[in-house]
């Protein structure tokens, strides 16, 4: 969910169908079938994306809406998380349990994500329940009835999510690092959202804010699988096609802040080892500059033989573990470095992070490390799209935070990427003073 | 990929998924190929355009079935040194080296078969495969590594041991099996790791390693006549060595029994079943209805009536998975400790009912569509479409067992559930951790 590779990158040797514009039903002009991506505007602004995709008898059917985290106002945080949970407890044709039995009838399943600039909720089933799985997401998408039972006892669950969450040093690292650096940007904000809004949250201010984002220009239907392209169109016009149109209230947040050594932040942790974590300003989604970022990324902490893995772990032996990330936002980008270690070593370690990062600086990188990156890119790409629900997923997060065109040329255009552009990267992107920091301290240990 | 299967398996997700079977897509496009190799060595290729990536799964007919109490997880222990490295590079290099095909690589030993399976970018296939063959025929299986991956194993054992669902499964294949291999764990006991050694490893090798019991199977976007040819030059070569006959096992008897086991616990755990048949039985698709109604889902008997209903239970479910030998039957409960009792009653009142009372034409119907939708969501990878083809190959299942398979699930009546349930249901082996 974080990071840019996985949900971004492009599928090569695929041409695009665009066909923005097309009316609901004024379908007869479009070509039919191939493996291409049809993109396709309804009337009343919903998208549709459809990719037929032999690889099982599965088809994926997905629901992305441009709404996400960043759109909730600072006293109403956790609300598009909440949505996404109550979002399955039923419609007025659709009681509560219902929907779960239905797809697991089906032998399918069901999930849901939100993020900051996103939500969406998944369907994988047997291709011959795309009909009826296709009118379970309209039927969400437009008529969700939030029952006033299961509001309140669903709130035990989110708690237990964010329980987890707090338990979990790795993700919380992550989620406070986020804070430290964007604060108080939207991007900053605990997705989960906070127990006190939670605690009092009210049925009304669910409905609010669902029929403010749940209008079709925010949606985006996404389908993939063993299926005919023309069928998914006819159902989607039919189910989609119909819910009415209303404006897009949504806005641009603001720029996120710059970072300097003024952002950091110590927190006293029940684990015995304590963590690091250091995050670095980088390009957002759009930009130019993530193909080079993404493979700085990749060379500085994916694997055992990146740069930080041979250092401060196998050469120093000054952490257990390392890894660096990008989350690539559609307004924003974050590369993060977490590493878990003798708390002890907290200051050494800093500074041998700080001195890799230097290196590429000053030195750029290998064309080994450059090629071994670019083929983790495509291997991680490769295996994301082998099933119709990844390869729904790049599509639907290429199109509400991206294009899909951009989708699409992102390998060839990652693999154009000279040492020299990655090199320029550190040198934009990584100083020694531009940097947030977490430090998760053991109890009793701190000075 | 069982409740048996060394893995670091989450019981309750991973075991339902792996009960489906094969559902050959009508429309996959690819084409399909086998061939014995001259030495016996079977090898199946099937084209899948899809995504540039390619899988293989090697099995080889070697596991606990051919275990003794004394040299129970040999195969598992094999798998573990062979990893370590080969002729032509360490353990580290050999990772390394997949890495740098964008894959991967690992060994497994399991019940009926043990493999090595890998996956890599499709433009590479052919590096992989050669990988492939080296870990598969030249494993430097070092003394050393032997003692490491000792003291690795044991402390797994303890981990496993020391988990309340994992002991409740090892402990109820006890006493279900009695006698026979299937009831010995995959990762063996601390008595049998401490007794095998490297000259056991290395003859358990030899024994296993002949082109006549291993069966190769490629998934991926390759050409198959290509991909044919490379593994004719990879492992064409091997000596064909003797004929290797398994001699029968005798097949389990069982007498109705209840075993009660105390360990420390959040959870009480309670499994009752019995022996049903196997992969290749006339009645293996009503079972797997039958297992479907009681324990698929939670639109499951189990989840319905003892968790959501009664409030008896946080896990309910049921396994059935495919094996050579007898299966068995397994309907699964996790509770709170202060329910066990309630829970253990109403667990065989339902068991009771199903043998008493015909199921409704509907939950016959939901079953069915439960089972094969979850039948063709499991093979959406091409490593799960490696693995499957090599399964049935080596399991002695015909080509279109798939095909056969899913025309039986549909054919299964609401009177062959009520014979089967009659038939296996009986007598029935319960076992029950109790926490303290």
């Amino acid at each position: 969910m974080i990071r840019v590779r996985g949900s971004c990158l492009a599928l090569l040797g695929t041409a695009l169908l665009l066909a923005s514009g097309c009316a609901a039903g004024a379908y007869s002009a479009m070509s039919v079938g191939g493996p291409q991506p049809i993109r396709e505007v309804l009337s009343n602004g919903a998208v549709l994306i459809v990719r037929e995709h032999r690889a099982s008898d599965v088809v994926a059917a997905q629901l992305w809406m441009r709404m996400g985290g960043r759109d909730e106002a600072p006293d109403e945080l956790g609300l598009a998380h909440y949505i996404e949970h109550m979002i399955f407890k039923g419609t007025p044709t659709r009681p509560p349990g219902s929907i779960d039995r239905m797809i697991e009838g089906f032998g399918g399943t069901s999930n849901a994500f939100t993020s900051y600039d996103t939500t969406h909720y998944d369907f994988v089933v047997p291709a011959e329940h795309l009909r009826a799985t296709v009118e379970l997401l309209a039927d969400l998408a437009a008529n969700a009835s939030f029952p006033p039972d299961e509001i309140e006892s669903e709130k035990k669950v989110v708690f237990e999510e964010m329980n987890l969450v707090e338990d979990d040093p790795d993700k919380f690292l992550l989620r406070r690092l986020y804070e430290v650096a964007y604060a108080p940007h939207p991007y900053g904000r605990p997705i989960l959202g906070t127990r006190e809004f939670i605690e009092r949250l009210r049925r009304d201010q669910l409905l609010a804010f669902y029929r403010k984002h749940f209008v079709p220009k925010n949606m985006v239907v996404v389908v993939v699988g063993g299926v005919n392209p023309a069928e998914v169109r006819s159902v989607v016009a039919e189910t989609f096609g119909r819910i009415a149109p209303g404006p897009s209230l949504r806005r641009d947040p603001p720029p996120p802040p710059a970072i300097d050594r003024g952002r950091r932040a110590d927190v006293v942790r029940p684990e015995k080892q304590a963590y690091l974590g250091l995050a670095w300003k980088a390009a957002p989604i759009g930009n130019a500059d993530i193909y080079s970022v993404d493979l700085l990324t990749y060379i500085l902490g994916d694997s055992p033989s990146s740069r930080l893995n041979q250092e401060v772990r196998e050469r120093l032996r000054l952490v257990s573990a390392i890894e660096a990330g990008y989350g690539a936002w559609e307004k924003a980008g974050l590369v993060t470095v977490n590493a878990r270690l003798d708390p002890d070593n907290a200051g050494k370690v800093e500074a041998a992070i700080l001195d890799v990062i230097r290196k590429v600086r000053e030195a750029g990188v290998t064309e080994a490390e450059r090629q071994r990156a670019i083929i983790t890119a495509e291997s991680s790409y490769a295996f994301d799209i082998e099933t119709a629900e990844g390869l729904a997923k790049s599509y639907g997060q290429a199109e509400t935070t991206w294009t899909l065109e951009d989708e699409i040329a992102y390998l060839g255009r990652l693999r154009q990427i000279t040492g020299e552009q990655i090199q320029a990267a550190a040198r934009k992107y990584f100083g020694d003073d531009d940097y947030a920091r977490v430090r998760f301290v053991p109890e009793g240990t701190q000075k | 990929m069982t409740p048996r299967s060394c893995r670091p398996a989450v019981l309750g997700l991973v075991g339902l998924l792996a009960t489906g079977v094969l559902a050959a897509p009508s429309n996959a496009a690819g084409q399909m190929r086998w061939e014995r190799l001259d030495n016996g060595l079977t090898v199946i290729v099937r084209e899948n355009a899809v995504a540039p990536v390619v899988a293989v799964s090697l099995l080889v007919r070697m596991g606990t079935r051919w275990e003794q109490p004394a040299t129970a997880g040999t195969s598992n222990f094999l798998h573990a040194v062979m990893v370590k490295g080969t002729a032509k590079r360490s353990g580290g290099e050999l990772a390394e080296a997949v890495a740098a095909l964008g894959g991967k690589i690992s060994a497994t030993g399991e019940v009926d078969y043990s493999e090595i399976r890998a996956s890599s970018l499709t433009r590479f296939w052919r590096d992989l495969l050669g990988l492939v063959a080296e870990l598969a025929l030249e494993p430097k299986l070092l003394p050393d590594d032997v003692d490491r991956e000792r003291e690795w194993l044991l402390s797994r054992l303890q981990k496993r041991r020391d988990n309340a669902p994992s002991r409740a499964f090892d402990e109820f294949f006890a006493a279900l099996y009695g006698s026979h291999p299937y009831a010995l764990p995959v990762l063996g006991t601390s008595e049998s790791l401490a007794r095998i050694d490297h000259a056991a490893l290395v003859a358990a090798y030899r024994a296993g390693y002949r082109p006549n019991r291993m069966v190769l199977a490629v998934s991926g976007q390759v050409a198959a006549s290509e991909v044919l040819a490379e593994a004719r030059r990879l492992f064409g070569g091997i000596a064909p060595g003797g004929a290797s006959t398994d001699p029968p096992i005798p097949a389990p008897v069982t007498s109705a029994k209840r075993v009660e086991v105390e360990m420390p616990a959040q959870q009480a755990q309670i499994l009752a079943g019995s022996l049903a048949p196997p992969l290749g039985h006339p009645d293996h698709a009503a079972v797997k209805v039958l297992s479907t109604i009681l324990g698929g889902g939670m639109a499951g008997r189990l989840f319905a009536e003892l968790r959501d209903r009664k409030g008896l239970a946080y896990t309910a479910t049921s396994y059935y998975d495919p094996v050579r030998e007898p299966g068995a039957l397994v309907l699964y409960l996790g509770t709170a400790p202060e329910n066990a009792q309630k829970a253990e009653a109403a667990l065989l009142a339902e068991i009771e009912r199903i043998r008493r009372e015909p199921v409704s034409a509907e939950e016959l119907a939901r079953a069915k569509g439960y089972l094969l939708g979850r039948y063709a969501m499991d093979r959406r990878t091409n490593e799960r479409l490696a693995w499957y083809l090599a399964f049935y190959d080596i399991e002695g299942q015909a080509r279109d067992f798939p095909d056969r398979y899913r025309r039986a699930v549909l054919a299964v009546s609401v009177a062959d559930v009520l014979r089967v349930a009659r038939q296996y249901l009986d007598p029935l082996t319960t076992l029950v951790v109790r926490a303290r």
